[in-house]
Parts: structure tokens; C-alpha cells; sequence
């Protein structure tokens, strides 16, 4: 089980949070989103030329900039 | 003796607030700001069973944190003004994630309903949700509704009303064993601090290391942050995580749990055409294409219908001004009453045929959840301006009229983001500015000059956001934004909408664009505009080429820039300005009408938004920009012409 970022998953895979590895308004931010460590998450649609990334998470859909999403560690299974 | 109610309306960003909000209050309401903030504030009053109810709409937040100034506000309003009831407005299709918001507002310990919107979607969903048994956790009640059919409203009253007199307020919910005896040392620690908010509402705050709090406790006790240090530390020890996530993740744990007992989801069994609408939409290579035949096709449309209306319009307000010259006559004192007059319709003749349907065809994209697939689609371009997606929206405003487009920069979550997107509204080319690029070069040169223009401003807004941004104090924010589901647009809503920014437009415009015209039309009467023409000629002749007549349609273009264009024929005697200026003229005229400054109307709407400080800082530097630009242009098309 490799640990990499959401950035690398590909467009309908799933996936679980491991950590977040920003600063504490990034990761405060994206708690109060249901993003936390062991949360399962499916990433829906990567728009293109480094956009952002469309991915459900707890029932409902969530778009996150690429930076941030970079920020966002997780595991496949 | 009528009896007061004041309630608020609590909850996440598309949940359907603003429909309950404008179904209770109807045209009863009132668009303000929250003194001292940016932050929209919409205040309505209803008359219910002998109550009079003032309804507040907070702004839609996804926490009660303080990450943005909506959160803040939200969050100190409920706490500290007591309203009598809250009414949490959740989406009955995204029940997990809204329940997170709603978790934080039980802690606020206030009456709070619960209203159930879009139960009629889950059908089609094929989710399930036992209200009885999440009534039962939550402690609350819960009131199914469709707001868009009205359905429901009475009983969140009736269920409100029936809190405030049985006096039953919310409950928080309990979490882990190892954070709750945390809990409750701390609440023991703030005994003795007299604070408007609840007790373990503040607690919770602190072991989540929330600044503002922290802030508030200090100056009330500061050794209450030494002994709450230990707390963090054992928290964090048992769970491995800083201790303001710790209290996160319970939160999301609770919430699963909560989930599991109360949702069952089937999965839907055919895809339906909104669903494939979808994704058509946001399709990596035919997004782009659809997006622009939707945009194009919104913006001719507005183009067309506002050219075949304000022609109506322009005949009516001629033979008004007749009327007038027979009536008043035509003396010093009557023609600055004119120019006042003249100022307020020509108000109408751009709000009428250009701003109201352009809100009209903005809002149902809005509505019907459009514009959030925009902002992902552009989010990447628009980093490449130091802003994130969300921006394209206040950015293709702009093209209507720059007011609203600043307006509507309030969507950006930071001081910095917004006043940065603001900046680069106000150098979008108008409808106005359109006018003036169209009928001098585009008509005289042919459209390939146009067209090349605006590729010359899209340039300019790249390279000036790149460099505002570096310049600007800050990091950049990154986009994260709900997907919304589309859906069918509600009209109602929509009318409403447009409606109250139609209003703002003009109560902002108003004012100023009357008495400047009629302080304009003043120095025009008594002939000073001739001297003015003069004291600029410096720059307008020798710098920038042009005849030393553009100095007067530079100042009449401030109140409104397709002006340059009228007083251009009206001083010349001639339509025909291919007659009276060189192609190289013509296009230095069109670039620094383009830039030269934001029209009177704007400048307003970038006071309100970020005080006169800035207001007059964008409006320095733009003439500025426009002077210096404007003849580099020319000395450069003179070269190639």
C-alpha cells in the first residue's frame, strides 16, 4: 500500500485520506469539508491543463484546486 | 399587540436558503452589507398567526469556522444576538455533508429547526432517509420541505413558534469518550468568564485552536491557554493528530454514524438527460466548446435584444428632450436640470435593455448549477490571472457592465482575492466600451481590428493580474467549491435575484452619474470645456495624437463610456469619423477609452465594496496606464498604417 497524492489518482478511482500534508488553514479547511484521515473518496472528473479535480466525498461532490489537491495524501487499494 | 420574532435561516451554499428566504419575505426585503464587511446581508420581514417575523438569510458557509468572513459573522450573529429561532436549511440529497454544518450549529445551543429541502429529489436518487430516527438523535425537529413548490414553510413556522414558547433549545451532540472529558475540563476551567457564547460551544472552540476565540479568552483569563495546552497535547497523543483536527474527524465520525442509521442508498437506475447534459459540460476536450457556444450565444442574444430596445429608447428620450425645450426651454438653469434628467434615463436605457436580461440569462445559469462547471473548466486560466476559478464569474459579468461585476466579487473567499478581482473587472470591456471599439474601428477599419483589440485587452488583463498578484500581500487561494447537481431552474427565484441587482445597480449609479453630469454639463454651458480641452492637450495631442477635441469626450466618457462615441459625432458634425480621424486615431482612441478609467458608476461599486482608498487607487493608476499605453499604440500603428 503506497501512500501518494490525489493529484495521482485517475479519473473514476477510489481512494482513502491518509493525511494532509499542509499548513493548518488548508487542513482545517478540508475537516470542515469531511476530508479527514480515513474518509474514502472517488475522484469523479480531472478537468485539463492542471485543473482542478472533481471528486465525491460522504454522498456529495466537491471540486479542489489542483495545489490543494496535491496537499491531499492518500492510499489505493 | 403584534408580537416580534427575529429568526435566521443557517446553512451550506446551494442548499435552497435564498428560495425559502425570498417564498417567506417575497419582495419584503433588504440587500445590505454587514457593517464594516463586505458580506452581504438579506433581511426580509413576514406576518405570520399575529407574528411579525424578521428573517435573516446568513450567507451560505460550510462551517462555523473562521475561515472566511461569512463564518464569522454567521457565527457571532446566532451566538451573540439570540435570535429566536434558527432555521438550518439542509439538503435532504447531500444529507452527510450537511449534517457536518449542522452538528456545529446545535453546539450554538439556540431553538433550531431543521428543514429537510429537496425531499422530492431522493425518489429519483434512490436514497432513503428515516426522519423519525434522525429526529431522534438529533433533537430537533426536522420538517420535510420543497421549497421551490413551497411546500413545507408553514410547519418550519409552526414547528419555530412552537420552540420559542416551550423555550426548548438545541443540545449538542456527544462525542468520543477522550475528547469529551476534555470538554469538560475545559468548560470547568471558563467557569468564571462572562462570555456571549455558550460554555462548551467555547471549549470545543479552543481544543480546536480557533484564533478569534483564543483571542477573546486571553483578554478574559490568559491562564486558562496554559492549562488548555495540556489538553491539546493529550488529545493529540491519543489520536496522533493536531488537536484542531481531532475534533474535525470526531465530528465526521458522528456524522457516518448518524448516516449509517438513518440513510439507505439504492443506486438510480437509468442515466437521464440532465445527468448527460452534465457530462457534456464538464468534458475534458467538449467543455470548452459548449461553454463557449452557451457564453457566445448568451452574449448575442443580450447584444441584439439591447440594440433593438435602447433604439425605442433613444427615440422616446429624443422627443422627451423636445418636449423639454419646448416646455423649459433652453436656458443655463433649465439645460443643467436636463443634463440631470438626461443622466437619470440614460440610467434606465442601459439597466433596461442590457443589464436586466444579461442578470435574467446569468442567473438561470446559475440556478440551474452551470456557472460552477464554468469555474471549474477555467480554473486553471484563471490561476494564470492570480485568482482561482470562481473569478471567471464576477470576469463575465464584466462584460455586461463592470458595476454588477464588481458587485459580485463577494463569492471570492479572501480580502485579497476579491479586491484582485475587482481590479481586473473594471478593465473588462463593457457593453459600453463595446459600443465605442465597434463603431469607431469595427465599423471603420473593418472587424479584423476589432477583434484584435480585444485580443489586445484580454493581453493587458493577463499581464496586469500576473503582476497585481505578485505585487498584492497574500498567497493565493485554492479552489474548492461544491459541485452542485443541475437541476431545473426556478423562475421565481431567478426574478428575485435579478431584480435586487437591478435596484443596486441603479441606487449605486444613480448618484453620481447625475451630479457629475450636471456639473459636466455646467462647465459645458458656461464654455469651459474648450479650456479643458486646452490644459489636456499636452497629452491628448502631442503624446497621444489626437485631436485636442477628444480632451472634452474624454470627460463626458466618465459618466458613461459609449459617450465618447455621441459627443465624438456631436462635436464633429459628422458621423462619418473616417472623415475626421486616422486609422491610427481611431485605434488610440479606442485602446485608452478602453482603460482610461472605470466609468463614474464603477467607481462607486469599488468604493462600496473596497472603500474610496482603493476605489481612487485603481482609478489613478488605469489613467495613468491608459495615457502611457495609448501612445506606445500609436507611435506603433502609426509605424505599420
Amino acid at each position: 500500500m503506497t501512500i501518494v497524492s490525489l493529484i495521482n489518482i485517475k479519473e473514476g478511482q477510489a481512494a482513502v485520506i491518509k493525511s494532509i500534508a499542509g499548513g493548518w488553514m488548508a487542513t482545517k479547511r478540508l475537516a470542515d469539508l469531511g476530508l479527514t484521515p480515513g474518509t474514502k473518496i472517488k475522484v469523479l472528473r480531472i478537468a485539463p491543463v492542471l485543473g482542478p479535480i472533481e471528486i465525491e466525498v460522504r454522498g456529495s461532490k466537491l471540486v479542489l484546486g489542483r495545489g490543494l489537491a496535491a496537499k491531499v495524501l492518500v492510499t489505493t487499494k | 399587540m403584534p408580537k416580534k420574532l427575529n429568526i435566521v435561516l443557517a446553512g451550506q451554499a446551494n442548499v435552497g436558503k435564498s428560495v425559502i428566504f425570498n417564498h417567506l419575505t417575497g419582495l419584503h426585503q433588504h440587500i445590505g452589507n454587514w457593517p464594516g464587511k463586505t458580506v452581504e446581508k438579506a433581511e426580509g420581514t413576514l406576518h405570520y398567526k399575529g407574528y411579525t417575523i424578521d428573517v435573516l438569510d446568513l450567507p451560505g458557509i460550510y462551517s462555523l469556522a473562521t475561515y472566511s468572513i461569512e463564518e464569522l459573522v454567521s457565527r457571532e450573529y446566532i451566538a451573540t444576538k439570540e435570535p429566536d429561532f434558527v432555521v438550518n436549511v439542509v439538503d435532504a440529497t447531500n444529507l452527510e455533508r450537511n449534517l457536518l454544518f449542522t452538528l456545529q450549529l446545535l453546539e450554538l445551543e439556540r431553538p433550531t429547526v431543521l428543514a429537510l429541502n429537496m425531499v422530492d429529489l431522493l425518489e429519483a436518487k434512490g436514497i432513503k432517509i428515516n426522519i423519525k430516527e434522525l429526529q431522534k438523535i438529533l433533537g430537533i425537529p426536522i420538517v420535510p420541505v420543497v421549497a421551490i413548490k413551497r411546500k413545507g414553510l408553514t410547519k418550519v413556522l409552526n414547528q419555530g413558534i412552537k420552540l420559542v414558547k416551550s423555550g426548548k433549545h438545541a443540545r449538542p451532540l456527544k462525542y468520543g469518550k477522550e475528547v469529551e472529558e476534555r470538554i469538560k475540563k475545559t468548560v470547568k476551567l471558563l467557569k468564571s468568564i462572562k462570555l456571549h457564547y455558550p460554555k462548551r460551544w467555547l471549549a470545543m472552540k479552543l481544543l480546536e485552536k480557533d484564533q478569534e476565540i483564543r483571542k477573546l479568552v486571553k483578554g478574559a483569563c490568559p491562564k486558562i491557554l496554559k492549562k488548555l495546552r495540556v489538553f491539546c497535547r493529550e488529545l493529540e497523543k491519543i489520536h496522533g493528530h493536531d488537536s484542531s483536527i481531532v475534533i474535525a474527524h470526531e465530528r465526521c465520525h458522528l456524522v457516518s454514524q448518524i448516516i449509517e442509521k438513518v440513510q439507505i442508498i439504492k443506486m438510480p437506475s437509468k442515466k437521464k438527460a440532465l445527468e448527460r447534459f452534465d457530462n457534456l459540460t464538464t468534458h475534458r476536450i467538449w467543455g470548452y466548446p459548449t461553454m463557449i457556444v452557451i457564453l457566445a450565444s448568451m452574449f448575442l442574444a443580450i447584444f441584439k435584444f439591447g440594440n433593438w430596445l435602447s433604439g425605442y429608447f433613444g427615440l422616446i428620450s429624443e422627443v422627451f428632450q423636445n418636449w423639454y425645450a419646448a416646455f423649459v426651454g433652453t436656458s443655463f438653469v433649465a439645460g443643467l436640470c436636463w443634463s440631470g434628467i438626461e443622466g437619470a434615463l440614460a440610467l434606465i436605457e442601459i439597466a433596461l435593455p442590457y443589464i436586466l436580461p444579461f442578470y435574467l440569462l446569468l442567473f438561470f445559469l446559475e440556478d440551474l448549477g452551470y456557472l460552477a462547471r464554468v469555474a471549474f473548466l477555467l480554473d486553471s486560466l484563471m490561476h494564470k490571472l492570480g485568482v482561482h476559478g470562481k473569478a471567471s464569474i464576477p470576469l463575465m459579468l464584466g462584460f455586461g457592465c463592470n458595476v454588477p461585476a464588481c458587485l459580485s466579487c463577494r463569492i471570492m473567499e479572501t480580502q485579497r482575492e476579491r479586491f484582485l478581482t475587482g481590479f481586473l473587472t473594471t478593465l473588462v470591456p463593457c457593453s459600453a466600451v463595446t459600443v465605442v471599439i465597434m463603431g469607431l474601428v469595427g465599423k471603420f477599419m473593418g472587424i479584423g481590428w476589432a477583434l484584435g483589440l480585444y485580443i489586445f485587452i484580454f493581453l493587458v488583463i493577463f499581464g496586469l493580474g500576473k503582476l497585481a498578484s505578485r505585487i498584492l500581500p497574500g498567497e493565493p487561494t485554492e479552489l474548492i467549491m461544491e459541485m452542485p447537481d443541475l437541476r431545473r431552474p426556478n423562475f421565481k427565484t431567478i426574478l428575485i435575484q435579478t431584480w435586487i441587482r437591478v435596484k443596486d445597480f441603479l441606487y449605486i449609479a444613480a448618484p453620481l452619474v447625475i451630479v457629475s453630469g450636471i456639473i459636466i454639463e455646467g462647465v459645458h454651458l458656461a464654455g469651459g470645456l474648450e479650456g479643458v480641452a486646452w490644459v489636456l492637450s499636452p497629452i491628448t495631442v502631442k503624446w497621444l495624437g489626437l485631436p485636442a477635441i477628444t480632451g472634452i469626450l474624454l470627460i463626458f466618457g466618465i459618466l458613461r463610456k459609449e459617450l465618447i462615441l455621441v459627443m465624438l459625432a456631436t462635436l464633429l458634425g459628422t458621423a462619418n469619423f473616417a472623415q475626421v480621424l486616422t486609422p491610427a486615431q481611431m485605434i488610440t482612441l479606442a485602446v485608452v477609452a478602453m482603460f482610461y478609467i472605470p466609468c463614474v458608476a464603477t467607481i462607486a461599486a469599488l468604493a462600496r465594496e473596497f472603500g474610496w482608498k482603493k476605489a481612487l487607487g485603481i482609478t489613478i493608476f488605469e489613467i495613468l496606464f491608459a495615457i502611457g499605453i495609448g501612445g506606445v499604440v500609436f507611435r506603433l500603428v502609426s509605424v505599420f498604417i
